[in-house]
């Protein structure tokens, strides 16, 4: 067996730490997570860069993203060849793709093109870092398509010993749970977007045909960003190019050497070339840059990339009213603009919320939401005493709070549908919505009314309506309203998200008399 | 018929006719045990002693399903789902006179892993052993014919029918709709399907369902009770502790005892009179032994 190298050995190591971290990001019967579920991504500069890029003020839970940008100045793009699980990832597959000679279409300036328009629409206000970013290409890849089909799979097998053993099966059981509770998503959620997650990341591995760490050299926006403050690392290869009588630096590196010189912001550091001269002629150390590089960024490429950032910040703007109507989104995000600046689309959230309330935005909030997460309470409700979209949004895009001011949080507010509700359209008693609706004091009520059905048979009917002073919108009511299809209350996204009054009762003047959607119908 | 009505013919009717022909045919008059500790675990078994003692209803062997309610996410000082000290206690009884297996269950309205967490069902269990808390799976519900009720036929959980044992371990507290639930409701625990719809006739619906799914023994956990805002409240104002439990082996006669706990009748519960028009059990309060510890 062939020696293993310290960057691969930290590279899988690195994987294995990023898988477990994924199947930790899940309600494991404890309120509070591991902090460190989501340390990824707070140390990916490029969240770091564009979420303080589009917020403008310091955002302190990026901070070790901006720690490892500074390590990358002095170390280089060390991070693409010893951490990013994607780039493992692809080193694993390349060896077995056949190369077939890089694709001219992705030389030149592409990665500029790529990451200065996101720097751009950053620093207007609109945030898609995470549309191109690998740990979030990844774990959305992940989270939406192949872990949900992981554990469906699993649970098929489960549920045919069901059809083949009857009870028997439960000999089995310590086994599967041992597995549910620890390695399977515990509820089969599927996602929109899911397929697009994962064509994605099959392109990426796609392109390996055409080089070896063809995303990452060529597009990949976080390698491009390393690769800028690479330039300025004093460490150094020598010799810095090819030497004369040899040239086996071509075959051995991953990235760089298609070229004569070392491409210093595409070198990944992985060493390769030092431990595999066939003269041992290669060192890395500290020293002086060598004279001759070329310059990195034409000003036409910085300042047009920019420029297009800006433009991709308008165009991807426009939102339907509509849609814009039923755009829930997590509890505690009260401004939508913040929350476009901040959220980096890594999945996260979605992956660990508890009753799979939340699903990526497909343009519901305009182009600029992509795969933002949002809430659909036909699918899935947010449990009150739950805090876990908080706890792992790495930006504070969706705030970590403590239960209780959670709890407050307005999501939206419910209201009735009087063509659909039983009590009103049908004039059967139902309240299933008043049942389950979890404040305390109920922002559901009912009121008992002597009512004559369209057949003529007098009824004593429930007639429920809306506290709205107390619904914080957390959707269970649409959630398990029993009609099919569409449901008799419908939470709507409200622009004022104050959180409700502490305490509990609605204030003074609201209350049963103020309710707008009360009446007798 | 509408519900007043309804009651109100109730009232008559049940005394007269259906009360006498009942009355006729009496075999044994039905027995409520009454309890009231401190000690919730020691109130629960005491109750059963009252029955007869645990070893009356589980024989050496048999496999015994234990159903409190544990639906919401609620601490146990809620008083949304039952006691955990009530659940351990009827667990380790069952164990104690030969029960081969315990399995306890609900199928929850919030997430199942907090609601086992939060009701502290889970901690009171854990470590007992041939006890298992389960998850509710929904390739174990089937379908079930009701003979001459509203539902024509329902999905029951099969761990639940299969069971030699039904041990029904409601909480008493109130509900919007049914004004109270109480150990006849509880059994929507084991119901699959969409069953907030049966919450249009939930009267008759529960008595259908309770006329198949029999409570071998029902044990109803009133030590602190949910007097508004039911079915999950979560408001410490509405609870009002009690510390008793009530057990019998005639699952009306356990809810109307239980009603009268909240100052009601239980006439006035039409679940109950449902059921009792269906023969499951007495409702008639005197026509019940009480009996107190
Ligand atoms: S949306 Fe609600 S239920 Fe889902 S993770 Fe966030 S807090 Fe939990
Ligand atoms: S809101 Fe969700 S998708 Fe956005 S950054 Fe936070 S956790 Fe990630």
């Amino acid at each position: 067996m062939k020696k293993i190298s310290p960057a691969r050995l930290s590279q899988l190591l690195f994987l294995l730490l990023f898988l477990v971290l994924f199947v930790q990001t899940e309600y494991r019967g404890s309120d509070q997570l591991a902090a460190a579920v989501n340390s990824f991504f707070r140390a990916d500069p490029l969240v770091a860069v564009t979420v303080l890029l589009a917020e403008k003020t310091m955002v302190w839970l990026v901070l070790p993203g901006l720690l490892l940008l500074g390590l990358s100045l002095v170390l280089g793009r060390f991070f693409c060849g010893w951490v990013c699980p994607l780039g493992t990832i692809l080193d694993l597959v390349t060896p077995r793709i056949r190369k077939r000679g890089a694709l001219p279409l992705l030389k030149g300036n592409l990665k500029y093109w790529l990451l200065l328009p996101l720097l751009g629409a950053a620093l207007f206000d609109v945030n898609l870092a995470g549309l191109l970013d690998p740990l979030a290409l990844l774990v959305r890849g992940l989270t939406f398509f192949f872990y949900p089909l992981f554990g469906d799979s699993a649970r098929q097998v489960w549920v045919g010993l069901y059809r083949l053993l009857g009870d028997n099966r439960d000999y089995l059981a310590p086994g599967y749970a041992l597995l549910r509770d620890h390695l399977l998503p515990f509820r089969e959620t599927f996602y929109p977007l899911a397929l697009l997650s994962t064509l994605l990341l099959v392109l990426i591995i796609v392109l390996e045909r055409y080089e070896s760490r063809n995303w990452c050299r060529n597009l990949c926006p976080l390698g491009t960003l390393l690769g800028i403050a690479a330039r300025f690392s004093p460490l150094v290869r020598r010799p810095a190019g090819l030497c004369a009588d040899c040239g086996a630096c071509r075959q051995l590196c991953p990235t760089t050497f298609d070229q004569e010189l070392l491409q210093r912001e595409e070198c990944i550091l992985c060493l390769e070339c030092q431990r595999r001269c066939p003269a041992q002629r290669v060192t890395f150390g500290f020293g002086r840059r060598p004279a001759g590089e070329p310059v990195f960024l034409q000003r036409r490429v910085l300042l047009g990339g920019l420029v297009s950032g800006f433009f991709l910040a308008r165009v991807f703007r426009f939102r339907s009213p509509a849609a814009q109507a039923r755009l829930l989104r997590p509890p505690g995000v009260t401004d939508e603009q913040r929350f476009l600046q901040s959220c980096v689309r890594c999945g996260e959230c979605m992956k660990v919320c508890l009753k799979s309330a939340l699903y990526p935005a497909i343009f519901e909030s305009g182009a600029e939401g992509l795969y933002t997460p949002h809430l659909i309470p036909r699918l899935g409700y947010c449990e009150y005493n739950c805090t876990l979209c908080g706890q792992v949004c790495p930006t504070g895009a969706i705030p970590a709070l403590p239960v209780e001011e959670k709890r407050r949080q307005v999501i939206g507010k419910a209201v009735f549908d009087k063509n659909q509700c039983l009590p009103f359209a049908k004039k059967t008693n139902c309240i299933v919505c008043e049942e389950h609706c979890p404040i305390p004091q109920k922002a559901i009520r009912s009121r008992t009314v002597a009512e004559t059905t369209d057949d003529g048979r007098s009824v004593r009917l429930q007639v429920p309506y809306v506290v709205t002073e107390l619904c914080n919108g957390c959707g269970i009511c649409e959630n398990v309203c029993p009609l099919e299809g569409k449901a008799g209350i419908e939470v709507f996204a409200v622009n004022d998200r104050s959180p409700l009054p502490a305490g509990g009762e609605p204030p003074p003047g609201g209350g049963e008399e103020g309710d707008p959607y009360g009446g007798a119908g | 018929m509408d519900r007043r009505s309804f009651l109100k013919g109730i009232g008559v009717a049940s005394l007269l006719a259906e009360g006498l022909v009942r009355r006729l045919f009496a075999r044994e008059i039905p027995v409520v045990a009454v309890s009231r500790d401190k000690d919730y675990r020691r109130a629960a078994v005491r109750a059963v002693d009252l029955l007869g003692g645990m070893k009356r209803f589980v024989k050496p062997g048999d496999v015994v399903v234990i159903k409190p309610n544990m639906g919401w996410d609620r601490t146990p000082a809620q008083a949304a789902n039952t006691h955990p000290l009530v659940v351990r206690g009827l667990a380790e009884e069952a164990l104690r006179v030969g029960a081969k297996k315990v399995k306890v269950f609900d199928r929850t309205c919030n997430d199942e892993r907090r609601c086992y967490v939060q009701s502290g069902i889970a901690a009171a269990l854990s470590g007992l052993d041939r006890v298992e808390l389960k998850f509710i799976e929904n390739e174990r519900f089937h379908p079930v014919a009701i003979k001459g009720g509203t539902l024509k036929s329902w999905e029951l959980y099969g761990e639940a029918l299969s069971a030699d044992v039904f041990i029904n371990v409601p909480v008493a507290k109130h509900h919007g709709l049914t004004r109270l639930s109480l150990g006849l409701k509880n059994v929507m625990g084991v119901m699959g399907g969409n069953r907030g719809s049966i919450h249009r006739h939930i009267g008759p619906a529960l008595a259908d369902i309770n006329s198949v799914l029999k409570s071998h023994l029902t044990v109803i956990d009133a030590t602190r009770v949910l007097t508004a805002h039911g079915p999950q409240g979560g408001d410490p104002a509405d609870v009002k502790v009690l510390d008793t439990v009530v057990a019998s082996a005639d699952i009306v006669a356990a809810d109307a005892y239980a009603t009268t706990l909240f100052g009601l009748k239980p006439e006035e519960i039409e679940v109950t009179v449902a059921a009792y028009r269906r023969g499951l059990g007495e409702m008639n309060l005197r026509r019940v032994r009480v009996v107190r510890g």
